[in-house]
């Protein structure tokens, strides 16, 4: 029997890499992913192992795979269990196979069963609104659908439930035919503009890379050609290298509209997309009141001779232990000093009656 | 870039007049101010009043007994609460907490008792409560077990009891401009007037700490304004500088004020005679007031009637929803979204205000 995942070190994915041994194209069930973006969820955590009692403290290389119940082993475990043919699970019985065994894709179990079922609920039933004659039906069977979904994840009503799922098959074969084709068009349509991208990529790389190369090949013909008239002719050396530069200069100018205006469309076609879907900044309205800040009523000065905060002011404690990230000593001078004018011309009421003794003589 | 603002409000609305000045927009100034004659008043109407609802309160308990009880005076009451209120002190400083708390419970104490009488409250219980809500109110917060852990005979709930009624009777109205702080900033700015050693000021400054806090025990918070009372005590302290300053900011009106604040804090700054309060003290215990002291026939009697009160209107609730539903269409279903959300509304309101 083939065991491909023991098959040593050098088998051995880095994390983060694709695993595509026999069991993955094997198990349908699972997540397998086409585009090959997916990666396999191989944490470096401690990880404890309930049918042989290791942990990745043991065995750093431990790989826990799934089974098709939902249950993790390490690898040693189904080596051990099911290389002598189908076994129960050693946690709740059902009989698995050797092949029946996938790597981990999600974090939590309960994910990877669902979404392996919600793939499989998907492919057969696929129907849209425009299938339906009205919104009603279409919620109906939207209803029918996830309920169908709810049973098998959470293993309710099996027997019912299989027996729903057979009836609505029937009931939309012709339509989910049509479905799935649609669907492989609007993937391949994807397909396409993905690859397209990517090729406008490669060949502006291939572009650019060019046009360097010919600037260099410029460059070096240049300087090949100014030593050669040094070396036939008597002129001065200055005269020669000023002259070549200008001829430089007035080659780059005439390339140089050509290159920007390549640069500028495409540029320009970026922003214009952009534009269209921002919103128009209005012109800012501040707040604008008439508190009367009594500003007028003193100056604040930088220093003050202030022995209370003076401890604060130079930090005697230690670093910033006293004060927090922006604190201004300044700012509570001038708040007091603010309090100390305000109100200064405020009349008090006037007694209504002749003073009363009473109480102010206590 | 933008040559005209436009303004969200109208510039003629308000004008940079002193008067739009953010301490005579403060509630301090707006709700908590009186003059010397109708803080009398007050106090003495709010004593009569509380008079005559206990002595009702004496006659459900044993008719004919309120005849006997001698209440206390208006004049006994603030007596009292002054006394407690120059306890703060002592207590702040046994928690370490910055003078503004203390100044801020001394003024919830003083507001609390121009709604309230002392007879219904004792003035112990709502120093307690003062205090603790004053350390939230300035963030200086203190845990409430700390707080009550460290005075003696104190439980949490004794502290928690008060609290919505202390807030509830202050209008929720929390912040306080004190004088201190203004006294403060007369410190600081007298150093920018011209030929005055920081050592006259720094010594003035001293002593007129000394009378700010006297100054709580007085009524001048409830009379006159923060930069007033500072000026005059610094004024006690130094009075050519302190109107030499008054005259640099443009304020020499005030200075006919400081006499009468000076006379106040004067006379009215010191802690009252413990002996006369102790026998205020013995006294209170007899005419209180029997509706908030639990077990007594008043306090039954008090509490049957509110939960009268609670059953009619849950009942008469209860019957309001039961008429709309009745009203509303049974097979209504979507048809009939407002009945159901009529319904809906009249569930989930509350109507706390009788």
């Amino acid at each position: 029997m083939s065991v491909p995942w023991l098959k040593g070190p050098q088998k051995r994915a880095a994390p983060g890499r694709v695993i595509t041994t026999p069991s993955t194209q094997a198990f349908l069930g699972g997540v397998k992913d086409a585009t090959g973006k997916t990666t396999e969820y191989s944490p470096m955590i401690p990880t404890y192992v309930e049918s042989c009692t290791s942990d990745r403290y043991l065995n750093p290389n431990l790989r826990l795979l799934v089974s098709s119940c939902y249950h993790k082993m390490c690898e040693s475990c189904i080596d051990r269990l099911f290389t002598l043919g189908p076994q129960g699970c050693p946690m709740c019985g059902k009989i698995l196979r050797k092949m029946a065994f996938t790597p981990q894709t999600f974090e939590d179990l309960v994910v990877e069963k669902e979404v392996a079922v919600r793939r499989r609920i998907a492919k057969e039933f696929s129907k849209r609104r425009e299938d339906f004659s009205d919104l009603r039906s279409y919620n109906d069977y939207l209803e029918e659908v996830e309920d169908i979904t709810f049973n098998l994840i959470n293993d309710r009503d099996k027997v019912e439930t299989e027996a729903r799922i057979a009836k609505l098959r029937v009931e939309n074969a012709a339509l989910t035919e049509l479905n799935i084709q649609r669907e492989e068009r609007e993937a391949a349509i994807v397909r396409a503009e993905e690859e397209r991208v990517q090729r406008e990529q490669l060949e502006r790389a291939e572009e650019a890379r060019l046009l360097e190369e010919d600037e260099r090949m410029e460059r070096e013909r240049e300087k090949q050609g100014i030593i050669d008239i040094l070396q036939s002719t008597d002129k001065s050396a200055t005269k020669v290298i000023a002259k070549s530069r200008a001829a430089a200069q007035k080659r780059a100018l005439r390339k140089a509209p050509t290159a920007a205006a390549q640069a500028s469309t495409s540029a320009a076609a970026n922003t214009a997309a952009r534009m269209r879907s921002t919103v128009k900044d209005e012109p800012h309205v501040p707040f604008t009141d008439d508190w009367y800040t009594h500003q007028d009523k003193f100056v604040l000065r930088t220093q003050y001779g202030d022995p209370g905060t003076d401890a604060l002011v130079r930090d005697l404690v230690g670093r910033d232990v006293l004060r927090a990230g922006g604190y201004d000593i300044r700012e509570a001078w001038d708040r007091a000093i603010r309090t100390s004018v305000v109100g200064l011309a405020v009349q008090p009421i006037p007694n209504t009656s002749p003073e009363s003794a009473m109480l102010s003589a206590v | 870039m933008v040559t005209a603002i436009p303004s969200a409000v109208p510039n003629d609305a308000f004008s940079a007049s002193p008067s739009h000045s953010p301490y005579e927009a403060s509630t301090q100034h707006k709700h908590w101010r009186y003059s010397r004659t109708a803080l009398d008043e007050q106090r003495a109407s709010l004593n009569s009043a509380a008079v005559h609802v206990i002595r009702n309160a004496f006659e459900i308990d044993d008719p004919g007994s309120s005849n006997a009880i001698s209440f206390l005076s208006p004049a006994d009451e603030y007596l009292l609460v002054k006394l407690y209120i120059s306890k703060v002190g002592q207590l702040c400083a046994h928690f370490h907490m910055p003078e503004v708390v203390e100044a801020t419970a001394c003024s919830y104490i003083r507001r609390f008792y121009l709604r309230n009488t002392v007879m219904d409250w004792h003035p112990k219980n709502v120093m307690l409560t003062a205090i603790f809500l004053a350390s939230k109110t300035t963030n200086h917060p203190i845990p409430l077990e700390q707080y009550a852990s460290h005075i003696p005979n104190t439980t949490p709930s004794d502290v928690l009891d008060l609290e919505f009624l202390v807030a509830q009777s202050l209008g929720f109205e929390f912040v306080v401009w004190h004088a201190h702080r203004a006294l403060w900033g007369i410190y600081l700015d007298t150093q920018t007037l011209p030929d005055i050693s920081f050592h006259t000021i720094h010594d003035a400054y001293i002593a007129s700490v000394a009378h700010v806090r006297a100054s709580r025990l007085s009524d001048a918070e409830l009379i006159y304004t923060p930069s007033q009372i500072a000026l005059a005590c610094f004024h006690i302290a130094a009075p050519v500088l302190a109107e030499q300053w008054a005259k640099a900011k443009g304020e020499s009106d005030v200075i006919s004020l400081l006499p009468a604040i000076s006379d106040m804090i004067l006379q009215e700054g010191k802690p009252p005679d413990l002996e006369r309060v102790r026998e205020i003290d013995k006294r209170l215990k007899i005419c209180k007031n029997p509706e908030k002291v639990v077990g007594t026939k008043a306090y039954l009697k008090k509490q049957a009637e509110e939960e009268a009160k609670a059953k009619e209107k849950r009942e008469k609730k209860a019957a309001e929803i039961r008429a709309l539903e009745d009203a509303r269409d049974p097979f209504g279903g979507e048809l009939d979204p407002e009945g159901a959300a009529k319904i809906e509304r009249a569930k989930q309101l509350d109507e706390d205000d009788d």
